[in-house]
């Protein structure tokens, strides 16, 4: 097995007397899609919160590319190349979609100095992700699934070695859906490490090639998706026969 | 952790250090080992501190339920405290009636209806919204109570039972009335306590701080606990202000001033622990007593104590803990607008200068008569002030329209630059100077905004305003800065360009010609500035603090820069200021002074350049409206009460009179086709999805489930097909 690029080593969060997160190791490897599931409630986000440095750990270590970044700022973590997506809209409401994904580039700039020009990375993006025609309306006039393509595209912009998708279907229709299932696939086939948070069981199976389980902050499974489906306590903890949890 | 620890302890130690430093310089005549000495500074100080804690309880209680921090709680309680006066002087009511009737009658009547009218509305607002709306009311009911009563007639509530001795504590006499304030203020704090942990109020309340939604759902009524909260607010204010009128008198300004003692101690309290407001407000008070009777600040600073309370709220963020970056609480607004173009700008620019030079050189028949709004040099000295306070306007724009860090000390900045100018060349006429002294105050706006860059935007709020108070109150009566002995004109006329400005009569012109050509030069700047990557920096940092982090954004550098550009525009609006008044006295910059141009500005709509002119001419309307009436005594206050009033509507329009006006003329101008299309989508939009939230909570109760009911709902929740049961199972299409 490869050396993942990203892992975290028994990570603890604790929020007054909640274990929101207790002793989660992950591993993400570059050029593979990791998948990170579990029901509402499971700690998927301050997972993501944890690795990005949003949220500080209680107890554990974050790697990245063999160096412990647990406590390293937000932004700098952003400069050694971890981007991600939320799960509640976090886009820059009052500027159009081209300046949400240009901020993105020229902050890139900072760091990155391949001598790359912001703007042509930004109209690149915006092919890619299939936002041009409306890249100079203000992203809070777009709906949500465009909005979250906006999301993506200006994580994307930073060129990042490791990309956190936090529910990238939301909002989605199926065929956008698998339009982003496809555009994936290119970014990962580049080399991209992608973790993944996902309810849409369909997406998460069809394209992680690796799945992490949570549950109530612990790790219960780890393996391909046919080891998960197979997986008896993932079937009794979490798809069990209740699949209301999953609605929302 | 450790780390952190050990850095808070280190900051402790110096503060402590500087404090002994402080106390020591400055120690008085009167020895701390006498008993007298003692027993009056505890008996002062904790009857003072009662009062406080009164306060600041109140205000932590409405925050920690309703989420809005009203500024305008302290002169809320001022002008129950004028009420208070009227009925049991003017009125001859008995004393505890005319305190029943204020406290339970017309503090909770004025509580419910904030909320009605502006609170409720509020509470989805951003915090640059809340923040102008609660002082916005601060500056109208201020207004309002210097309308009602003349400020010239001097009105004293006497203390309670004043002619009674008191009682002998130690070498000491309490008064009555410092014992029942002492006892009011327990009584307060055990009835806070008590409604708050044992009611079925006070536990919805509660549980509407944690989540709202949540609270809507198991029963409790949202709108029940916001009323009363605000009237629970209310009525501590009010009672705070009944208590302490007799101590600092019935002056508006000092009683309107304890909102920089409520929101210290609220800090303290880090906005949501009620016991702890109690705590700060009674440090206040004993800090402050300490300094009456162990400290003599010398001459150079001889308001000093009068600062306490900025100094204590200073420190006191010193020690908060780190904000954490939140996520999933973004807004997004449905405006439509597009970048400005150079082009248009430039054009703007242009019509700027035309529109006031056409006024100042009497081209605009209508204001060339000899009464109302004459090319006289008075109106040409009032249109340069407003011009300055254009500049301090437009200095605001990055700092608060872009980045999103509201503050209340630009005026401040401004009135130091103004000192400063003196001694950097303004006396010799050298321009040279303005540049020295954009240079010192660029610094000097990091500076105050340091303690607060780690912490959440309502704490720099405050942080600005209590540097406000303590400009005026310390800075800015330094000897050494302005000579208090010297009345005379302190500037010689600045040469620039070949005009000659100066607060002279025959100067006047140019003067007025001189800042409309550089306000117009800033609006461009600014103009072009919002199309670099300055400035979506700025904007995206203002939007979304944890997603700006995470694309690699350093927030506390993007913030000091803009507020170094923030401060030294305002130090080039000081130098101009200084020009204009020519001669400065200590009592120039008063904090109150600096609000309406902000909020004048917000009302605008401050994410704008233009909105900085629209807000001068804002200001000039004010005088304008006054003599057109014929400056009758109703209007005295209408330099308050017009701003104050404006920003309150703001809880209606939120986004700024020429976001409004914008949209609606931008359809007009022949090349913005762009504009018609949007408006008729979005008009389109609005009227898929026009479904009122009332119509949405009585579905089905009141109104029946029609089709066309049901997939508007649909639309408006974002539902687009049936739940696909396939996607819901993990491996269900097997």
């Amino acid at each position: 097995m490869t050396e993942p690029i990203l892992s975290t080593q028994d990570i603890v969060v604790r929020f007054g007397v909640l274990q929101a997160v207790s002793h989660a190791s992950i591993d993400v490897v570059e050029g593979r899609v990791t998948g990170l599931i579990g029901p509402n409630g499971a700690g998927k986000t301050t997972c993501f919160n944890v690795i990005t440095g949003l949220q500080e750990p209680t107890s554990g270590k974050v790697f990245f590319n063999g160096r412990d970044i647990t406590n390293k700022n937000p932004y700098k973590r952003a400069r050694m190349g971890i981007a991600r997506t939320f799960q509640k809209l976090e886009v820059f409401g009052s500027l159009s979609a081209r300046e949400n994904i240009l901020v993105a580039a020229e902050q890139r700039k900072t760091w990155d100095r391949s001598g790359f020009d912001p703007n042509a990375v930004c109209n690149e993006m915006l092919e890619k992700v299939g936002l041009s025609d409306v890249s100079e309306f203000m992203v809070g006039t777009l709906p949500t699934g465009t909005a979250r393509l906006v999301e993506l595209a200006r994580a994307l912009a930073l060129n990042p070695r490791v990309l956190l998708l936090d529910e990238p279907s939301s909002g989605l229709n199926e065929e956008e859906t698998e339009e982003m299932a496809s555009l994936l696939r290119t970014f990962v086939d580049e080399g991209l490490a992608v973790l993944l948070v996902e309810h849409d069981m369909s997406f998460v199976m069809g394209t992680c090639e690796y799945i992490h389980v949570l549950d109530f902050g612990t790790i219960i499974a780890t393996g391909t998706p046919a080891e998960i489906q197979a997986n008896p306590v993932v079937q009794s903890a979490y798809l069990g026969t209740e699949t209301v949890e999953e609605a929302s | 952790m450790r780390g952190k620890l050990n850095g808070r302890l280190v900051a402790a130690i110096v503060v402590a250090l500087i404090l002994a430093f402080i106390v020591n310089k400055n120690w008085g005549s009167a020895s701390f080992f006498d008993s007298k000495n003692i027993s009056t500074f505890l008996v002062v100080g904790i009857a003072l501190g009662g009062i406080y804690a009164i306060t600041a309880g109140g205000l932590v209680v409405t925050y920690a339920t309703t989420g809005i921090f009203n500024f305008a709680h302290a002169a809320i309680g001022c002008f129950l405290a004028f009420v208070y006066w009227q009925l049991s002087h003017q009125y001859h009511v008995p004393l505890l009636l005319a305190m029943a009737i204020t406290l339970l009658v017309v503090a909770p009547a004025i509580g419910i209806l904030l909320d009605r009218v502006i609170m409720r509305r509020l509470r989805d607002a951003s915090l640059v919204v809340q923040l102008m709306v609660t002082v916005g009311l601060m500056l109208t009911i201020m207004g309002l109570t210097l309308t009602i009563w003349s400020p010239k007639t001097s009105r004293t509530v006497p203390h309670f039972f004043e002619s009674s001795k008191g009682v002998q504590i130690g070498s000491v006499t309490a008064t009555w009335h410092r014992i029942i304030t002492v006892v009011v203020a327990l009584l307060v704090a055990v009835a806070l306590r008590w409604l708050l942990y044992r009611t079925r109020l006070g536990i919805s309340m509660r549980a509407v701080v944690d989540s709202r939604s949540l609270a809507g759902l198991v029963g409790a009524k949202p709108s029940v606990i916001s009323g009363a909260s605000w009237s629970l607010g209310c009525m501590t204010a009010g009672l705070a202000g009944i208590l302490i009128a007799p101590e600092t008198g019935l002056v508006v300004e000092n009683l309107a001033l304890i909102i920089i003692v409520a929101a210290a101690a609220a800090a303290i309290a880090q906005l949501k622990s009620i016991p702890m407001a109690f705590v700060g407000g009674l440090i206040i008070g004993l800090a402050t007593a300490f300094s009456a009777v162990f400290l003599q600040f010398g001459k150079d600073y001889s308001y000093a104590s009068e600062a306490i309370p900025c100094v204590i709220l200073f420190i006191a963020l010193l020690f908060l803990p780190q904000a954490r970056l939140s996520t999933g609480k973004i807004r997004l607004t449905k405006r439509t607008e597009r970048l400005t173009k150079p082009w248009e700008a430039l054009l703007g620019a242009f019509a700027i200068v035309a529109i006031v030079g056409a006024w100042a050189n009497g081209w605009i028949p209508w204001f060339t008569g000899t009464t109302f709004g004459q090319r006289s040099a008075i109106w040409l000295g009032r249109g340069a002030g407003f011009l300055v306070f254009g500049l301090v306007m437009i200095s605001l724009i990055p700092l608060i329209g872009w980045a999103g860090q509201v503050s209340f000390a630009n005026f401040a900045i401004a009135g130091i630059g103004a000192l400063l100018f003196v001694h950097f060349g303004g006396g010799d006429g050298n321009p040279m100077g303005i540049v020295w002294v954009m240079l010192v105050c660029a610094p000097l706006g990091l500076l105050i905004a340091l303690p607060a860059l780690r912490l959440k935007g309502l704490y720099l709020a405050l942080a600005t305003m209590a540097f406000a108070e303590f400009t005026d109150k310390v800075i800015v009566r330094h000897p050494r800065l302005l000579d208090p002995s010297n009345s005379g004109v302190l500037y010689k006329p600045l040469k620039i360009l070949g005009f000659s400005i100066s607060s002279e009569a025959t100067d006047r012109k140019a003067f007025v010609m001189f800042l409309v050509i550089t306000f117009a030069l800033l609006f461009l700047m600014l103009e072009l500035l919002r199309r670099t990557r300055w400035a979506r920096r700025w904007i995206a940092m203002s939007d979304s603090p944890a997603a700006s982090a995470t694309i690699g954004v350093n927030l506390t550098t993007s913030k000091m820069a803009v507020f170094m550009l923030s401060g030294a525009m305002a130090g080039f609006a000081g130098c101009m200021l200084g020009l204009q008044n020519g001669a400065l006295r200590v009592d120039s910059f008063p904090m109150f002074a600096g609000l309406p141009i902000v909020l004048l500005l917000a009302v605008q709509g401050v994410r704008y350049p233009i909105a900085a002119f629209m807000g001068v001419l804002g200001l000039a309307s004010f005088p304008a409206i006054s003599e057109l009436f014929g400056n009758p005594s109703w209007l005295t206050q209408l330099a308050l009460i017009g701003p104050g009033i404006a920003a309150v509507a703001m809880a209606y329009r939120p986004e700024g009179a020429v976001f409004y006006t914008g949209r609606d003329v931008a359809g007009w101008l022949p090349w913005r086709q762009d504009a018609r299309d949007e408006k008729k989508l979005l008009q389109a939009k609005e009227r898929e999805q026009n479904i009122g939230k009332d119509e949405i909570n009585d579905l089905g109760l009141t109104r029946p489930f029609t089709e066309d009911k049901v997939a508007q709902l649909d639309r408006v929740l974002a539902i687009t097909d049936l739940v696909d049961e396939k996607k819901m199972v993990p491996g269900g299409a097997q």
